[in-house]
């Protein structure tokens, strides 16, 4: 079994080995949807990682587990932490994490490639990702030692207070659940956001609705700012709704400070943060990937600075919507041919006047 | 008393007193009254762009007079639409203004629906059968107008064949009476046929609407309308005719040489009489002429706009032109087939997004139901404003001629000036006159007079402009015609009200529907008057109170249109679909906030039109 594979050669059909997160990103470059660059540290990895001698020791810590008590939650989590850092991976993982991080730095011609590094949970058997817990997620990671360090720190996520917890009171064992990891190219973006391939106010599926602000996706999923919002139609592309918000805030990486909050500039604060061509095309690829999963999705997007258009619009995250897919999906129309209908609006009052 | 939300009530209007007397030009109905003031307060009534721009005169209000009788009955008494009824007129200052006359009671609802159901469904039924006999009959009574005699003169002595071998019994004098009636007559009855199945036809694409708008809340008007539009359309025969013949034309260089040529459209067809290739032509002329030539140059409600029939100089300037452009190897018709294609193809993409299968089947039924019926909104439009009303034109003349000829007016045009219940007066006058024998005075100084004095009133109308709306704002506006044909919608009553106070020169931005989609930016060209569309230049945005398909010509000029008045099934909106040139109707304000030269970004996606610049 292999620690590492490159995205496009795990989708979902190695979903234990990648995890949910990272087989989607399989799936979408299958589908031709532009995603940058990476690879998943497998779960064998992890295993192998764990197996190597933490493993006792993490039983040890949560063997009088009170799903109760916060505060010894809290540390228990915190002593599995500091044991993941301060455990070095095995020889075999770092050599292999090494070559395929030097092969993605070569892709771009720099020594060490700015990377994502995030958290992929093995999700396939559970209900929810609460069993997972709370999935971290590093950006602008640079250098193999950094990576070494956040791949780590990213399996200890596994063991986040409130997924302990969860597990314990569901009487889930905690062996059973895994992590893969995902490395990717880092992105650097001009603008970034979400969007869905419905819209989320009323259902509507002929409409993809993107959010976006300046900098990282970061502000427009956490709520930070008040993102642009574009309303598209899927099939004609007219923009129905354009909302350009005054965006405050935005999350840059700066060298040696890392990912920080800084203020937009006055005469950005105000400007839509995409460009038509970038919405059409946002569009497209949005229906593209509803399109190969058949069901609606909620995606994050990016846009590159340094890369010109079309190849600068990157799909960092596709999953399915689920407010309005849940919902019991009866016939809008209930089931009446044109008459009934017509009877309907024929009856029903117009109102002019007072 | 209603709530006072802005817009004066009818009483309230100040006339300049340029137009004292306008009243008089008008039926007494048509004028705004005491005795049915409160019933006119609790309406609203708006002016009608679409179809009087300019101030009106008297007789071209017979169309009018016509369509508000055809109209409001059809929905009232025939197909009994249960929640609407009516849409009815009133003459303000020389401007037409019209109200949707406020819904029933419920138990007249009730009463309606079930003579709706009977008739309604069963007209769309067997609509492609009933379009034929429709189409039959409309041409049988435009032939038997075409067909009244109007005597050019009234003779010294009836000729003898009138006496031998039985003396007639009736004379010249009883004919000119006749013929007027029966011309009104042809009229009145060819606007009931008008209204055969448009409102079902307008019902239907509210059905449609309606669907579309449950299944895809957020889809825009344009795209629904769009979605229905047909391709095949009579309306834009006269067009193709005008494709065929130049094509035919380029195709023989010596014709091309003569159609290409400076000469007056009567100098160029003498030319063409003289060589068989020449002759060849004209023969495919001659087929297209009638009826495709029965095309008003404007929108076929104004006696001044004339029709290509009578102003030959019009197809013939379009003709060189398009040789021109096929010569340069470009494609001068519409692709009919790419149209239609396309449209499939949009069907198609939204009816796969429908999630159940009910759900699609509901969405085809309609869908199959609108595209029967509403070929009659984009049909009769041709037989009935043009060819129709071309004939009317036509005998009119002679009318005016006969009258000019005796001296009862000045100018054959003059005619106009009289509403249609005047007419047979001035007519009676004549032809009383002429039967009291030798040396018996008419009213003609009096006929003259009046006219002279019609004619200051339109002018010094032309040059008021009145107020968008008076009475009470509606809360909803929902009456088909209002919605569809005026774009009177709710929001638009509430953009006018705003719009009633003010500033022109402070307006930035103007708001209507999103008739056409894309965005351009350009001069603007404002056209208030019809006779002004001769001096559109390439590449400018026509803005006018509304627009009609015979300009299509102008269209393949234009970068973008915006109008005052128009829904998106107006015809400036199925043009500028049909051209792929972004247009934004029912702005309410557009004419008279912009200005010949301003630069504008005109947004046919949002209905957006931005001021970039003043000129």
């Amino acid at each position: 079994m292999p620690y590492v594979l490159w995205f496009e050669e795990g989708g979902k059909e190695a979903l234990r080995l990648v995890g949910g997160k990272n087989g989607s990103l399989g799936e979408l470059i299958k589908a031709g949807i532009p995603v940058p660059p990476g690879f998943s540290v497998t779960t064998e990895a992890y295993l192998e990682f764990i197996g190597g001698g933490i493993k006792g020791e993490i039983e040890r810590i949560l063997s009088d587990l009170d799903p109760q008590d916060v505060s010894s939650l809290e540390r228990k989590s915190s002593q599995i932490r500091d044991l993941f850092s301060q455990t070095p991976l095995p020889e075999r993982i770092v050599d292999e994490i090494g070559t395929n991080y030097k092969r993605l730095s070569e892709m771009f011609k720099v020594s060490d490639v700015p990377v994502a590094v995030r958290s992929s949970a093995t999700a396939e058997d559970l209900p929810t990702a609460s069993f997972a817990g709370q999935q971290d997620t590093f950006l602008w990671v640079h250098g193999i030692e950094d990576v070494l360090e956040k791949v780590k720190l990213c399996m200890a996520s596994l063991f986040g207070p409130r997924a302990i917890a969860y597990r314990s009171k569901m009487g889930f064992p905690h062996e059973k659940v895994l992590i893969s990891v995902g490395v990717q190219k880092m992105v650097n973006a001009k603008c970034a956001g979400v969007m869905f391939t419905l819209n989320p106010l009323n259902g509507d599926p002929s409409k993809v609705v993107i959010e976006g602000s300046w900098g990282l996706g970061e502000t427009v999923v956490s709520g930070m700012v008040n993102p642009d919002k574009f309303v598209v139609d899927k099939v004609v592309y007219d923009i129905d709704e354009r909302t350009i918000s005054t965006k405050t805030v935005q999350c840059v990486y700066e060298p040696g400070k890392g990912v920080i909050h800084c203020e937009v500039s006055e005469d950005q604060k105000k400007s839509p943060c995409l460009e038509e061509k970038e919405i059409i095309e946002l569009v497209k690829i949005a229906k593209k990937i509803e399109n190969y999963y058949g069901c609606p999705q909620d995606i994050e997007w990016a846009i590159d600075r340094d890369t010109p258009f079309p190849s600068n619009i990157f799909i960092l995250q596709s999953r399915p919507e689920t407010v309005w897919s849940q919902k019991e999906k009866g016939p809008l129309l209930g089931k009446k041919t044109a008459y009934e209908l017509l009877m309907e609006k024929a009856l029903s009052p117009i109102r002019i006047g007072r | 008393m209603a709530e006072r939300k802005g817009f004066p009530m009818p009483l309230e209007v100040e006339y300049p007193k340029e137009l004292e007397g306008w009243e008089e030009m008008y039926p007494p109905h048509y004028l705004f009254s005491e005795e049915r003031r409160e019933w006119e307060e609790k309406h609203f009534w708006y002016h009608d762009k679409i179809h009087a721009p300019d101030p009106m005169y008297p007789l071209d209000l017979i169309f009018h007079e016509a369509w508000q009788i055809a109209l409001s009955q059809y929905t009232t008494r025939v197909f009994c639409i249960p929640p609407a009824q009516g849409v009815a007129q009133r003459m303000v200052g020389c401007y037409m203004y019209i109200t949707p006359v406020a819904p029933p009671s419920q138990e007249l609802m009730k009463e309606k629906a079930e003579l709706f159901q009977k008739r309604v469904f069963y007209v769309f039924d067997h609509y492609d059968a009933l379009w034929g006999l429709w189409l039959k009959k409309f041409r049988a009574l435009g032939e038997e107008m075409a067909n009244i005699k109007v005597p050019s003169e009234l003779p010294k002595f009836e000729p003898d064949d009138t006496v031998f071998p039985e003396p007639r019994g009736y004379y010249t004098s009883y004919e000119v009476i006749d013929a007027w009636d029966r011309l009104v007559n042809a009229m009145i009855k060819g606007w009931q046929y008008h209204f055969q199945y448009l409102n079902l036809a307008y019902l239907a694409y509210l059905l449609f609407a309606d669907t579309c708008r449950k299944l895809f809340p957020g889809i825009s008007e344009s795209t629904i309308g769009k979605l229905v539009a047909g391709a095949y359309v009579q309306m834009f025969r006269p067009e193709e005719e005008l494709c065929r013949l130049a094509r035919l034309a380029a195709a023989v260089p010596e014709v091309a040489r003569i159609i290409k040529s400076d000469l007056s459209p009567e100098e160029k067809i003498e030319n063409l009489k003289k060589t068989g290739e020449g002759r060849n032509w004209l023969v495919e002329y001659e087929k297209a002429k009638d009826p495709w030539f029965y095309v008003s140059c404007g929108s076929g409600w104004f006696h001044y706009e004339g029709s290509w029939i009578n102003k030959l100089e019009v197809p013939f300037g379009y003709l060189k032109s398009y040789v021109e452009r096929v010569e340069k190897g470009e494609r001068i018709e519409r692709d009919l087939a790419g149209i239609d294609k396309q449209r499939a193809e949009l069907v198609e993409e939204y009816r796969k997004l429908i999630k159940t299968d009910e759900d699609r089947k509901s969405f085809d039924d309609t869908y199959k139901a609108v595209r029967t019926i509403y070929k009659y909104a984009e049909d009769h439009l041709f037989w009935v404003e043009h060819w129709f009303h071309t004939i009317w034109f036509e005998k009119v003349r002679e009318f005016g001629s006969l009258l000019v000829k005796y001296g009862m007016l000045k100018e054959i045009d003059d005619i106009y000036l009289f509403n249609r219940f005047e007419v047979p007066i001035i007519l009676e006058d004549l032809v009383t006159t002429w039967a009291l024998g030798e040396g018996v005075p008419s009213r003609a100084s009096y006929w003259q007079a009046k006219a002279e004095k019609r004619k200051k009133i339109l002018e010094a109308a032309k040059k008021w402009t009145p107020i968008p709306a008076l009475g009470t704002p509606p809360e909803e506006v929902s009456e088909p015609f209002t919605v569809m044909l005026w774009g009177i919608t709710t929001e638009k009553v509430n953009e006018w009200l705003k719009g009633v106070t003010v500033v022109p020169t402070e307006v930035t931005e103007i708001k209507g529907f999103a008739a056409s989609a894309g965005v351009a930016e350009g001069k603007v060209r404002v056209v208030k008057l019809l006779e002004e569309i001769t001096q559109v230049e390439p590449g400018e945005i026509l803005v006018c109170p509304t627009t009609n398909p015979a300009w299509a010509p102008v269209f393949t000029k234009i970068k973008a249109s915006v109008t005052d008045i128009g829904g998106l099934t107006s015809h400036a909106a199925i043009v500028c679909r049909e051209y792929g040139i972004p247009s934004v109707t029912g702005t309410g304000i557009a004419t008279s906030v912009l200005k010949t030269g301003d630069i504008v970004q005109v947004d046919g996606n949002t209905g957006i039109v931005k001021i970039l610049k003043r000129a």
